[in-house]
């Protein structure tokens, strides 16, 4: 129970932050311009990349036969973010996240936007865990 | 299980995780590729050409008629200080405040967006949302924002 309610809020969040950044691509390469990590051109490419991704991942997760993929897909977006909103942060640039379209701006709002990628990286890993788990159950299961 | 069975199913185990995931990544370049070729707000390949244009306040204090100027700040930092006759509209309260910007707005009015400085991203952002939501064309951010336009009152 615990599991699927955990897998469904996953879901809706990657599926609400895509759904956003796929409305506003443009919008979003500014975005990931802002954090002056890549050149914009890159920028650009990535924005109109990353929010199918999500979507796509977003989808696959309550789908049982990709979920596996779908979570390693999602927790490694998820580093990724974390380091990149980190960096952000470090450096004190005055940006929003990025991540749902119209966020706050500025330091503190970043640390916000820093707390919700750990936790979301947090929760990717313990349902890939549970994946694994349920996977080996079915593997003694067969065996036993 | 014994330990090399686990050892066994782990690696199938994340080897198929990794061939989805792989999936996953490569099915993910047809909407995008879609995308880039019609989305209606698909990003150009020059950042000049997708930020809103910037203007001097030397500029701005010269448009003619209705001059509209945009505090894209946080509430707190309006309160503070702002641009005599400026109205606040930020993303984090673009509902609350809008309604305020579309009373005192006129067709042929002409809008300048300011934040903080020059390093600020939340005028980029206000506008680009002013243009894309109310249709208005003349939407500009006003260069180096509110440090700019201190600096202009010495």
């Amino acid at each position: 129970m615990i599991t699927s309610a955990g897998r469904i809020v996953l879901a809706a969040v990657f599926l609400y932050a895509g759904g956003l950044k796929a409305l506003d691509p443009a919008g979003f390469a500014l975005s990931i311009d802002n954090y002056r990590l890549l050149p914009y051109p890159a920028a650009a490419a990535l924005a109109l990349y990353l929010p199918w991704l999500e979507l796509g991942c977003g989808l696959a997760v309550l789908w049982l036969r990709i979920r596996p993929g779908a979570l390693v897909v999602l927790l490694g977006l998820g580093l990724v973010f974390s380091g990149v909103i980190a960096s952000a942060w470090l450096r004190s640039l005055d940006i929003g996240c990025g991540c749902f379209g119209g966020d706050a701006h500025g330091r503190s709002a970043l640390a916000v936007s820093l707390v919700r990628s750990v936790f979301l990286v947090l929760l990717c890993g313990w349902l890939l865990g549970r994946e694994w788990e349920q996977h080996s159950a079915d593997g003694a299961g067969r065996s036993g | 299980m014994t330990a090399p069975d686990k050892m066994n199913a782990a690696r199938a185990f994340f080897f198929r995780a990794f061939r989805q995931a792989g999936v996953l990544l490569l099915a993910a370049l047809i909407p995008a590729l879609l995308a880039g070729a019609f989305h209606p707000r698909r990003p150009s390949w020059s950042r000049d050409q997708t930020m809103i244009p910037e203007v001097a306040w030397s500029t701005v204090r010269e448009w003619p008629g209705l001059r509209l100027l945009v505090d894209a700040r946080s509430e707190e930092a309006f309160r503070r200080q702002h641009i005599p006759g400026a109205l606040p509209l930020s993303e984090v309260q673009w509902e609350e405040r809008l309604p305020a910007f579309i009373k005192a707005w006129q067709p042929g009015a002409r809008v300048a967006v300011y934040c903080d400085n020059a390093g600020c991203q939340a005028s980029q952002a206000v506008a680009r949302r002013l243009r894309r939501e109310l249709g208005i064309n003349d939407v500009f951010v006003l260069k180096g924002g509110w440090g700019a336009w201190l600096e202009a009152q010495k």
